[in-house]
């Protein structure tokens, strides 16, 4: 009897698997998956490894096709949010961090939360955890896997610093030394710095040099700044040192770049993303240059910033399949491939980890830069940051450095209007 | 019987009414609708009365668009039209093949990308080395952060807004200009008129119409700004408008509520303002123009 109730729970259970296997087939049989990337993950290289990341799923999952379009930054947002209202969404997508809170908010991210704790241990421990911690606002909510990212660089143009006669073997250790080489390169009649207080990143990145994660960022319990004013004080006392210094573009400019390759700028501190067009220069034009960790104030600290793009998963119907797929995508193995061939750090430590993918310099450094750095505009998937309290900061900051504050009444200033701009 | 008279006439315009029913009423409805309601395009909207107006309108943001919105119009509508009628004239001087190379020339602007012009004029306008600030230089002047500098970045925008709407303008005045009777400047001449008074007397007079259609095409365009400011600022949907947000305008602060702040309700009320605002001013210029032809 015993013999034969087994049998039966055999033959019950062979069949339950049999028809969970055929209703998986099924349910992925004829199914298309829309995946939204950025666009310049969508041409070239990047995108012929994005094709076989998608060939290598859709082997294995036979009648699955999957469509994948680029997208600028703009772009996505909007598409996702329009997605989101008119139910159009696509079932894989990127973005970044910074608008994580506006897609969590119209409800385009799936609350993956369950499904990564289902994922075996294996997995989620290949992730750098503060990049999880960034996709996980509360306990039981998580909106996103990360993808690739970035920590501040210090890229520095060798030539310009010989020029200026500074040491260049002598890599600035503390926020003293580094302003002490910048005063020489523009005694020697070149330009140290682009503007840092043009762009919300930049004023961030020179903030990262004073002050931390426990004093940055919005408290939105409260809706109140985070921002010291102590710690604001100095980094605005940087800003008014540094206005002779600078070249008045903005980090972000096109010009600032051309002044790095023309032996004009000695400086530049932003992602790893300017290293192919540097190096496009140092092949074709000789630009000799190198990429260190943005000097802090004490020589155990460091300045810049850090964020991700992420990969997040739609509510829609193949939310499963569409899963499976982003965790495909951000597996080690193809991370690995991913960050080899665009020799950019991303959120998959395993990946960073890997012999070959640590032997490149950009990662290895990103992946030191990234642990100091503070986040762009923390606490993510809480609260939409207000424009305001962007343009507040760079106006400020702006203002200070030309002379309309003194650092201590700017910082004073600033942090008032940022809680006038939560308050509202 | 008359409507089976006219049946024929519906349904030939029936397409019409229905792409235009679903793809611009059913659209400007709807908006109207959302206008009156927090909405964030995905939850169900819900009712607040006019309190998407009222925040719009007690807004520090909205106070800054309108004014730097009136200060460009001012300047940007009259002189892009002054200098598209010099340029007019003076291609309407020229036959031939040169005709075709000034024409083709002046109206090079208005097909250049947007993103492509505001990088060349981001270029131009750049500090210590942009072409602006190295002619500068030869006169021993300071360099100017153009577009950094709050007093100045409008003035930036009206020199960049010109230069590319001068072009299309060209082309429309030409068109008017080749349709004024040579005879008229004929007799002019017979009796002793120079050339300005060639221009004022016959030509602008003449020009009527179409000065009319540019200048309210030149309002509504000019109401509407948005690609240049944003391009120029660098802006996206979580900052934009520049330093002190000197160039922030109406529709930049739209998208930024919209999908910056995923605000659509408010996005909506702005809409309908900035609607309303362009309904007024193009009214307004269609009773001038009956006033002044009646006169």
């Amino acid at each position: 009897m015993r013999i034969i109730s087994k049998l039966q729970g055999g033959i019950a259970g062979l069949l339950a698997s049999v028809a969970l296997a055929g209703a998986g087939a099924a349910s992925a049989e004829g199914v298309t998956l829309e995946y939204w990337v950025y666009s310049d993950f969508a041409a070239g290289d990047a995108l012929a490894l994005q094709q076989q990341f998608i060939a290598e799923f859709v082997a294995k999952h036979p009648g699955v096709k999957i469509n994948i379009t680029g997208k600028g930054d703009d772009d996505l947002t909007a598409g996702e949010i329009a997605g989101a209202a008119s139910n159009t969404l696509p079932d894989v997508f990127m973005n970044g961090l910074n608008v994580g809170a506006q897609l969590a908010s119209v409800g385009a991210l799936s609350n993956i939360y369950d499904k990564w704790m289902a994922m075996p241990e294996s997995f989620r421990a290949q992730f750098n955890a503060d990049a999880i911690k960034s996709c996980t606002p509360k306990p039981d909510k998580m909106y996103c896997l990360p993808y690739t990212g970035f920590g501040s660089l210090l890229f520095r143009n060798l030539t310009v610093l010989q020029k200026a006669g500074v040491d260049t073997s002598k890599v600035p250790a503390t926020w003293t030394e580094w302003f002490e080489q910048m005063k020489k390169v523009k005694a020697a009649g070149l330009y140290a710095m682009p503007d840092t207080t043009m762009v919300f990143n930049s004023v961030a990145e020179i903030y990262g040099t004073t002050g931390d994660a426990s004093n940055w960022g919005i408290d939105w319990a409260t809706h109140k700044t985070r921002i010291d004013p102590t710690v604001m004080t100095k980094v605005l006392q940087k800003f008014i040192d540094m206005v002779p210094l600078n070249s008045g573009t903005s980090r972000n400019d096109q010009a600032t770049k051309d002044l790095f390759i023309a032996n004009q700028l000695a400086f530049h501190v932003v992602g790893p993303w300017v290293d192919p067009t540097y190096k496009q220069a140092a092949e074709k034009n000789g630009l000799k240059y190198d990429f260190q960790l943005v000097p802090g104030d004490t020589p155990d600290k460091h300045g810049g910033i850090k964020s991700y793009e992420i990969v997040g998963v739609s509510p829609g119907p193949h939310r499963d399949l569409a899963w499976e797929f982003a965790t495909y995508i951000t597996a080690k193995e193809q991370m690995g491939r991913w960050a080899t061939l665009l020799a950019r750090y991303n959120g998959n430590a395993a990946a960073m980890a890997d012999p070959k993918v640590a032997s490149q310099l950009l990662i290895t450094k990103s992946v030191e830069a990234v642990k100091y750095a503070v986040d762009v505009q923390p606490p993510y998937f809480v609260g939409t940051v207000p424009s305001c309290y962007l343009a507040t900061v760079v106006d400020i900051a702006a203002a200070t450095a030309d002379g309309k504050y003194t650092a201590a009444a700017g910082a004073k200033e600033m942090i008032s209007q940022l809680n006038t701009c939560l308050a509202e | 019987m008359h409507l089976r008279r006219h049946l024929p006439h519906y349904l030939m315009i029936a397409p019409f009414m229905l792409l235009f029913a679903i793809f611009f009423l059913f659209p400007i409805l709807s908006g109207f609708y959302y206008s009156f309601n927090d909405w964030n395009a995905v939850q169900p909207a819900k009712f607040v009365g006019l309190a998407n107006y009222q925040k719009i309108i007690a807004s520090r943001d909205f106070a800054r668009s309108m004014w730097n919105l009136g200060t460009y119009i001012v300047i940007t509508v009259p002189l892009g039209i002054l200098v598209a009628l010099g340029l007019a004239l003076l291609v309407d001087n020229f036959t031939g093949r040169w005709a075709h190379v000034f024409r083709g020339a002046y109206f090079l602007p208005v097909v250049l990308p947007s993103f492509l012009a505001a990088t060349i004029w981001r270029w131009i306008y750049a500090p210590n080395f942009g072409l602006l600030n190295m002619m500068l230089g030869w006169f021993g002047m300071p360099s100017v952060n153009f577009l950094n500098n709050t007093g100045s970045m409008i003035y930036c925008l009206i020199a960049v807004d010109v230069w590319a709407s001068a072009g299309f303008n060209m082309i429309i005045l030409l068109a008017g200009l080749k349709n004024i009777p040579t005879e008229l400047y004929e007799a002019a001449r017979l009796d002793g008129a120079s050339k300005w008074q060639q221009i004022i007397h016959i030509t602008i007079p003449m020009l009527g119409p179409v000065l009319f259609f540019v200048v309210t095409y030149g309002l509504i365009s000019a109401m509407q700004v948005f690609d240049k400011p944003w391009l120029l600022t660098g802006s996206s949907f979580t900052t934009y408008g520049g330093r002190g947000n000197a160039l922030l305008f109406p529709v930049m602060d739209m998208m930024g509520r919209g999908f910056g702040a995923v605000k659509f309700g408010e996005a909506a009320a702005y809409g309908f303002l900035l609607t309303l605002a362009i309904v007024m001013v193009t009214a307004l210029m269609f009773v001038l123009r009956s006033w002044s032809d009646r006169r």
